[in-house]
């Protein structure tokens, strides 16, 4: 008996197709691919030289005090001391979850570790996987503590910067740090408490529900 | 890769509105082509005398699923970005038993009853009202229901995953249930279309 | 002259015929291939959307909606309208799924009006009244309203949707539809013979 697809009817044809599709499916592997990308090293290089990457504490401070709710900012380090304490509006993602940190390709997210190792290691992980906008806080943690909770005036500064710190003052009794004025600045400011998480919380509001999709049907 | 295109930011929500749209256009067309805009076709799958239901729908599910494999297996599309309803599975084997006496009791399913009104057909308006009134029932009730509804959570979990098959193997089985039903059902709809004439 | 009339009346009636049969209902599609094409739109909403279709989900909505323009304290105050009314910040209406829906009524008129079968009419049986026929429509969907909610989907999101992602709930849910379909079948048969 001769296989005649030719004299097939369309029906048979289909059903032939459909069926050898699934058949080699068996010897496929997995479909999953993972996170697996390809890495413009070329791009990536030159936006570290570029610096755009980056965003100030002083800049995030004002982001946050105005209430500007376009971004994510993800807290990279442990519970523990994210639950001590962390910038207000701040959301727990660590590294080996920040692919199912429920974090879209297309929104702006903030970086930030203790230092910026962790960051900058999350953000070329992000990068390289297609999303677009990443930033790492410039300094993290630290570079925080020091500019916005507890920013230091030198003793015989010029008026000028005397008039521009009462801002920084401001910004700083926001987010429940204590200002300084002079002193062996250099020494004492680690052992400063970090202000307790109750002021201003930035809320979780934004963090969660706000951004969940509905995707069922 | 760079699919799901919208997971991957390529266009925002108020585009995606639009994609919705369309493709609902296809959805919505090929639906009335099968003839689903007819409660009286729409029925007779369930007295075997036109198994039109059982092929578009099986035909639909192993196109997309087989597609689906091959587009994801040559990492064109990162199938873990696609959205897979959480199963829960008691709710929703009780859901489906009276949302089938709700198909056979009324004569279309919700997106059926789109395309037949939209084609005209009154008694798919009403059905339409009883939708609505369904929801709203069950959105009344939900106090009460919702210790049900949130029972026996299994999460997002695939067939493949559940019996630990290889997803391959799984889309050849289905595909090859499919076939096998679409041969069987041309003999059983000669089969009931003999006693239906005689009756 | 007489037989010469009579093939004039004969090409008359042949071109009255065509006309008519043009504004007849055209045959449905050969089943696989409108499965075909149905399945390759459910792909495309894969790969563009990363989601599947739905119908149930806009009804939802709609409802919350409307529960919430007339007693929005009661909505909000009961999870199930609450999540669909999301925070405030967007219309419940502006969703996915209920443009879907409204693309799907504009796909079937325009497939309807291609093939001839936009007609008003009700559905049904020789041996049953449009009333009665209405009364098991309005039933039937409150039915099936109240179980694809149970069942967090319907025949399009739950069956066509999860069962082409092989998703375990759906393919039991699949399974419990065709089985209470049937179960119910022969007692409702009125309707249509």
């Amino acid at each position: 008996m001769k296989l005649s697809i030719g004299n097939w009817t369309l029906n048979r044809k289909l059903a032939l197709l459909i069926g050898g599709l699934g058949f080699l499916a068996i010897f496929a592997g997995s479909p999953y691919k993972g996170f697996t990308s390809k890495v413009d090293s070329q791009e990536l290089a030159a936006i570290v030289q570029k610096e755009v990457d980056h965003v100030s504490p002083e800049e995030l401070a004002g982001w946050i005090i105005s209430g500007k709710a376009d971004y994510r900012l993800v807290d990279l380090r442990k519970e523990a001391v994210f639950a001590e304490y962390h910038i207000p509006t701040a959301e727990n993602i660590l590294l080996p979850s920040i692919s199912e940190g429920g974090l879209s390709r297309g929104e702006k997210v903030i970086l930030y570790s203790d230092g910026g190792i962790h960051s900058a290691q999350a953000w070329f992980l992000l990068k390289a996987n297609g999303y677009k906008g990443v930033y790492i806080l410039r300094g993290g943690l630290e570079e925080w503590k020091d500019k916005v909770l507890f920013p230091r005036l030198a003793e015989n500064a010029p008026p000028a910067e005397v008039a521009a710190f009462e801002k920084v003052k401001l910004v700083s009794t926001f987010f429940g740090g204590s200002p300084q004025v002079g002193g062996a600045a250099a020494l004492t400011a680690p052992t400063m408490a970090l202000p307790k998480l109750d002021a201003p919380a930035g809320g979780p509001v934004k963090a969660g529900t706000g951004k969940k999709k509905k995707e069922g049907c | 890769m760079n699919a799901p295109f919208f997971k991957f930011g390529l266009f925002g929500d108020d585009v995606s509105l639009i994609a919705a749209f369309v493709i609902g256009i296809g959805f919505g067309f090929f639906l009335e082509r099968a003839g689903f805009g007819s409660a009286k076709k729409l029925c007779a799958q369930f007295y075997f005398t036109d198994l039109a239901v059982f092929k578009v729908m099986f035909t639909a599910i192993i196109t997309a699923m087989v597609g689906l494999f091959w587009l994801s297996w040559l990492g064109f599309v990162d199938l873990s970005l696609v959205y897979v309803t959480p199963t829960y599975i008691v709710p929703q084997v009780v859901g489906g038993l009276i949302l089938g006496v709700g198909f056979v009791v009324g004569g279309y399913c919700p997106g059926t009853s789109c395309v037949a009104a939209a084609t005209g057909k009154l008694d798919a308006f009403v059905y339409l009202g009883g939708i609505i009134v369904g929801i709203f029932v069950f959105g009344e009730l939900f106090p009460i229901l919702s210790a049900f509804y949130e029972s026996t959570p299994m999460g997002v979990v695939t067939i493949p995953q559940y019996f630990g098959i290889s997803y391959g193997l799984v889309v050849f089985l289905v595909v090859l249930m499919a076939i096998g039903g679409f041969a069987g059902g041309a003999w059983v709809e000669k089969k009931f279309a003999s006693t239906v004439k005689e009756s | 002259m007489s037989s010469a009339e009579k093939t004039l009346t004969l090409d008359d009636a042949a071109v009255h015929k065509k006309a008519h049969v043009a504004r007849e209902a055209q045959p449905y599609w050969n089943p696989y291939v409108a499965g075909l094409g149905l399945g390759l739109v459910l792909l495309s909403s894969f790969v563009i959307m990363g989601r599947g279709l739905g119908a149930s989900g806009a009804f939802s909505s709609l409802v919350a909606a409307t529960v919430n323009t007339v007693a929005p304290s009661h909505a909000a105050s009961n999870t199930f309208y609450a999540e669909y009314i999301g925070d405030g910040t967007r219309n419940p209406l502006k969703d996915w799924l209920v443009f879907e829906v409204l693309g799907a009524i504009a796909g079937g008129f325009i497939s309807g009006l291609l093939a001839g079968r936009v007609k008003k009419t009700v559905e049904k049986g020789p041996r049953i009244s449009v009333g009665k026929r209405f009364a098991f429509a309005f039933s039937g969907g409150i039915i099936m309203g109240f179980g694809a909610k149970l069942a967090r989907g319907c025949t399009s999101g739950q069956a066509l949707t999860g069962g082409a992602l092989l998703g375990l709930g759906s393919w039991a849910f699949m399974l419990a539809v065709f089985g209470g379909a049937y179960a119910v079948a022969y007692f409702v048969r009125r309707q249509w013979t």
